[in-house]
C-alpha cells in the first residue's frame, strides 16, 4: 500500500457530497492523483441516506453544530405505534429530490457511463390536497393531469378551464419563441399567477395546478422562472417512457448518485478515506500541507472542501415520516406501458393548512411520497419527505400536512404514522468558492427537483484541479470500461 | 442430461461482490476466473471494477456480474451500497494471514446483516500455493512457498471450514496464482444460487421482488428524443 504521505496529491478532496462526488467522477479518468475523504462513516455528507440508527447519530451531530446546514432536528416515535422494521431496512434520504428528465445532471451520469450502476425509478402523478368542506367529510387528494392527454381526459375540470389550460399548455413548450414572448416578457419579474390569470383566464384552481408543477416553494415563482420549469416538466415528459416527467434513484436518491460517482473514482485509481476529516492546514503553501484526523501529515497541490457557511437566506423545514401502510392508490401508473412509478408529489397550497392556533399556513407545504419499491423502507410501508419553508410555525405546519395526508388516503382508518425525523435544512452563500487552489463548494440548493445550478461549480473545481489540461469537450465524457458494456443487453 | 432439444438454456444473471482484506487475492482470483491470467506483484487493484463472466450449468447458464471492490476496502470504505442487491459473495482471506480471517468474519457478519436475505456466500482461502500442500502448489510443479521452502500456512483448513459450516457457507481453498480450485468456486455458486431468485425466473416469494424491479427500472439508454419534443405524450 503506498503511504498517504509520500504522495504528492493533485487534489484532496474533502466531503462526499454530490458536488464533491461529482468532481470525483469528472477527475476519474484524468491520471491526477486523488486523495477522497469524508469525515462521516457514510457516504453522501448533507445528500447522504440513513438507516434509523445513522438517523440517531446525525441528530446528535447536527444538535452539536457538527453539521452546519442543518438544525433543529429530532425523531420522535408516536405513541403505541408499532410495526417499524430493523434500523437497517430503512434509507431516509436528506436529499430526496427528484430529477426530471431533461436534466444536466442525467447528461452527465450518462456521458460518463456511471448511471449503469443507478437504478432509476419513475416519479408518478402529481395531487393537490383539497381540506375537507365540513367535519364529517374526508378531505381528498386530486391528481392534477399534466399532459394534453390527460387534460383532454379529465372530468374534474369544466370544458372552459379546459381551454384555457390546453393554450396554455400548448404555449409554455414554446414560450422563447417570438411571438409567444410578447406575451409574457413584460411581465416577466411578476408571479406567475398573475400572468395565467390575466393571459389565461385560469382560476384559482388551475393556478394551484401550475404552481404545483413548478414546486415553488413558496409559490410566488416569477413568470420567467415558472415559464422555464414548467417547460421542464412537460418537456420531461415521455422522454424515458410514457407517463412521466422525473425519475428517482431507488436506495435513497443523491445519495445513491454520491455513492456511485465515488466507487467511479475508486476505479480510477482515487485513494478513498471515510471517517477522516481536515485536522488542521499550512494554507498559502505550495503544496498545501494537510494535517487529517487519521494523524497523516499530507502535500496536495489543491484542495477541495464542503462549505460550511450557510447563510440561511433560504431555509426549508422538512419531516420525514415512515407510515404502515403502502399507500397504494397513489401510485398508479398513469399511461399505457408506464412503469409503476414510485413516488408520488402531494402538494398543499398556502392556506390549505393550518396551526393548532388557528393560524393558516402562508407557503405551500410538499409531500413526496416513497412506496416500499424505492428501497428506503420495508414492503408494506412508506416514506414521507415532506418540506415547506421554514416560518416559526413550519413544523406544526407539517404535522398537520402529515395527519391531513393520512385522513386524505386512509379508507376507513387513517395509516399509522410509525417514526418522525423532523429538521430545518439552510441553503445560500455569498461566498465565491475559488480562492487559489483551494475551492470551497457553497451548501446546493434545496429546491424539490434537482437543480442543473448545483453542476456549475462542479466543472469549476474540475477546471482548478486540471489546470491547462481542462479541456471543456471533455468534461465528463468517457467511454464504457472493459466488460462494462455488455451490461445493456441483460 | 435431459434431450432440450435446440431450445436455448435460460440464462439469468446473478451478481457477485467480492469481499475481504486488501491483498488477500480478490482482484487475482476474478482475473483468473475471467482471464485465465495472474499477475504477480501487480499494482493495488485499478481500473478493474465490474468484469463479467458466463457459467455453464447443465441446465443453465449464470451470466456473474463480477463487483470488485475498486480498492475501497484499503481505508475500511466500502459501503452497503456495493454489496446491497448482491445475490453471491465471495468472501476471500489469505490463509497464510490470521488477521485476514478475521476480517472475513466481519463481512460475513455484514452481509447477513445488510445484504439480501437469499445470498449465497463462499469463504475462500487464497493463496494455497504458498503451503506445502499438494493440491495447491501442484499446479506449475514450483515448489511451495515463497522462498521456495516451508509452509506459510497459518489458517488451518479444519478451521476455517468449521466456521464455514457454522455459518452455512461454501467453502474453498485456492490459488489464484496456480488457478487451483478457481472455477470450482464459481461453479459451486452459480449451483448454489436457487432458481427461485434468479432474474428470469417467475413466480411467487423472493423472485417477485427482483422480477417487477426489472419492469419498473427506467433505462436511461432508452431516451425517447423525438416523443419528447413534442413536449407530452399526445
Ligand atoms: N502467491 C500468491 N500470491 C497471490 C495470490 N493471489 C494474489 N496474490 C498476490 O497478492 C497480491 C494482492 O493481490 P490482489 O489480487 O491485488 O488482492 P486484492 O487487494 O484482494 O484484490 C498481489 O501481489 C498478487 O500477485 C495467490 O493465489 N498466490
Ligand atoms: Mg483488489
Amino acid at each position: 500500500m503506498e503511504s498517504l504521505s509520500d504522495t504528492l496529491w493533485d487534489v484532496v478532496i474533502c466531503g462526499t457530497g454530490l458536488q464533491q462526488s461529482l468532481l470525483a467522477l469528472a477527475l476519474s479518468r484524468s491520471d491526477k492523483k486523488v486523495l477522497h475523504i469524508d469525515p462521516h462513516d457514510y457516504y453522501g455528507g448533507q445528500d447522504a441516506a440513513l438507516s434509523l440508527q445513522e438517523a440517531e447519530s446525525w441528530v446528535a451531530d447536527v444538535e452539536a453544530g457538527k453539521e452546519p446546514s442543518f438544525r433543529s432536528a429530532l425523531i420522535t416515535k408516536p405513541d403505541g405505534s408499532t410495526g417499524l422494521g430493523f434500523p437497517r431496512a430503512y434509507s431516509l434520504a436528506l436529499s430526496p429530490q427528484l430529477i426530471h428528465a431533461r436534466s444536466a445532471l442525467l447528461e452527465q451520469l450518462v456521458s460518463s457511463r456511471a448511471y449503469r450502476q443507478v437504478e432509476f425509478l419513475a416519479v408518478g402523478s402529481f395531487f393537490i390536497f383539497n381540506p375537507a368542506q365540513d367535519p364529517s367529510q374526508k378531505p381528498t387528494l386530486a391528481r392534477i393531469p399534466s399532459t394534453r392527454e390527460d387534460v383532454f381526459l379529465t372530468t374534474a375540470i369544466p370544458t372552459k378551464a379546459k381551454r384555457g389550460l390546453m393554450k396554455f399548455l400548448k404555449f409554455v413548450l414554446d414560450y422563447e419563441s417570438s411571438p409567444q414572448t410578447d406575451l409574457w416578457q413584460p411581465d416577466a419579474e411578476a408571479p406567475l399567477t398573475e400572468f395565467l390569470s390575466r393571459q389565461f383566464k385560469m382560476d384559482t384552481e388551475l393556478q394551484t395546478y401550475i404552481i404545483t408543477l413548478s414546486l415553488s416553494l413558496d409559490g410566488k415563482i416569477t413568470t420567467k422562472d415558472g415559464l422555464a420549469v414548467i417547460r421542464r416538466h412537460l418537456s420531461s415528459m415521455g422522454m424515458y417512457g410514457p407517463g412521466f416527467a422525473a425519475i428517482y434513484p431507488k436506495w435513497g436518491g443523491l445519495s445513491e448518485i454520491a455513492q456511485i460517482s465515488c466507487r467511479a473514482g475508486a476505479v480510477g485509481g482515487a485513494v478513498y478515506m471515510l471517517g477522516t476529516g481536515i485536522k488542521a492546514m499550512k494554507e498559502g503553501e505550495d503544496p498545501i500541507e494537510v494535517e487529517l484526523t487519521s494523524g497523516d501529515v499530507i502535500k496536495t497541490r489543491s484542495l477541495v472542501r464542503s462549505g460550511n457557511d450557510a447563510t440561511g437566506q433560504i431555509e426549508t423545514a422538512r419531516l420525514v415520516a415512515v407510515v404502515g401502510s403502502p399507500i397504494k392508490s397513489l401510485f398508479e401508473a398513469t399511461a399505457e406501458g408506464a412503469p409503476t412509478p414510485a413516488v408520488a408529489v402531494v402538494a398543499f397550497p398556502a392556506g390549505s393548512l393550518s396551526t393548532p392556533g388557528g393560524k393558516a399556513s402562508e407557503y405551500p407545504a410538499y409531500v413526496s411520497v416513497h412506496s416500499s419499491d424505492t428501497g428506503e423502507c420495508p414492503n408494506g410501508q412508506s416514506v414521507l419527505y415532506m418540506t415547506t419553508l421554514a416560518t416559526s410555525e413550519s413544523q406544526e405546519i407539517l404535522d398537520q400536512a402529515l395527519d391531513s395526508f393520512l385522513g386524505a388516503v386512509g379508507d376507513d382508518q387513517a395509516p399509522q404514522c410509525l417514526y418522525k425525523l423532523q429538521y430545518k435544512r439552510l441553503e445560500g452563500s455569498t461566498q465565491s468558492p475559488a480562492h487559489g487552489s483551494i475551492f470551497d463548494f457553497t451548501i446546493p440548493s434545496t429546491s424539490l427537483s434537482f437543480n442543473d445550478s448545483t453542476l456549475e461549480p462542479v466543472r469549476d473545481a474540475w477546471k482548478m484541479v486540471m489546470g491547462d489540461a481542462a479541456v471543456d469537450a471533455e468534461y465528463m465524457q468517457f467511454t464504457d470500461r472493459e466488460g462494462a458494456a455488455e451490461d445493456d443487453d441483460l | 442430461m435431459a434431450d432440450s432439444g435446440n431450445a436455448p438454456k435460460p440464462s439469468s444473471s446473478v451478481k457477485l461482490v467480492l469481499l475481504g482484506e486488501a491483498a488477500v487475492g480478490k482482484s487475482s482470483l476474478v482475473l483468473r476466473f475471467v482471464n485465465n491470467d495472474f499477475q504477480e506483484n501487480k499494482e493495488p487493484t485499478i481500473g478493474a471494477a465490474f468484469l463479467t463472466q458466463k457459467c455453464n450449468l447443465p441446465t443453465r447458464t449464470i451470466k456473474f456480474e463480477i463487483w470488485d471492490t475498486a480498492g475501497q476496502e484499503r481505508f475500511a470504505s466500502l459501503a452497503p451500497m456495493y454489496y446491497r442487491n448482491a445475490q453471491a459473495a465471495l468472501v476471500v482471506y489469505d490463509l497464510t494471514k490470521p488477521t485476514s480471517l478475521v476480517k472475513a468474519k466481519h463481512w460475513v457478519a455484514e452481509l447477513q446483516r445488510q445484504a439480501s436475505p437469499g445470498i449465497v456466500i463462499a469463504l475462500v482461502g487464497n493463496k494455497l500455493d504458498l503451503t506445502n500442500d499438494e493440491a495447491g502448489s501442484g499446479g506449475d510443479g514450483e515448489s511451495p512457498g515463497v522462498d521456495g521452502e516451508g509452509d506459510a500456512r497459518k489458517v488451518t483448513t479444519d478451521e476455517a471450514k468449521t466456521y464455514a459450516d457454522e455459518e452455512g457457507l461454501l467453502f474453498f481453498e485456492t490459488s489464484a496464482k496456480t488457478g487451483y480450485n478457481v472455477t470450482e468456486v464459481f461453479t459451486a455458486i452459480a449451483n448454489a444460487i436457487p432458481e427461485t431468485s434468479l432474474k428470469t425466473a417467475r413466480g411467487p416469494g423472493a423472485a417477485h421482488a427482483a422480477a417487477r424491479s426489472e419492469e419498473q427500472r427506467v433505462n436511461l439508454n432508452g431516451a425517447r428524443d423525438q416523443n419528447a419534443k413534442d413536449g407530452c405524450a399526445c
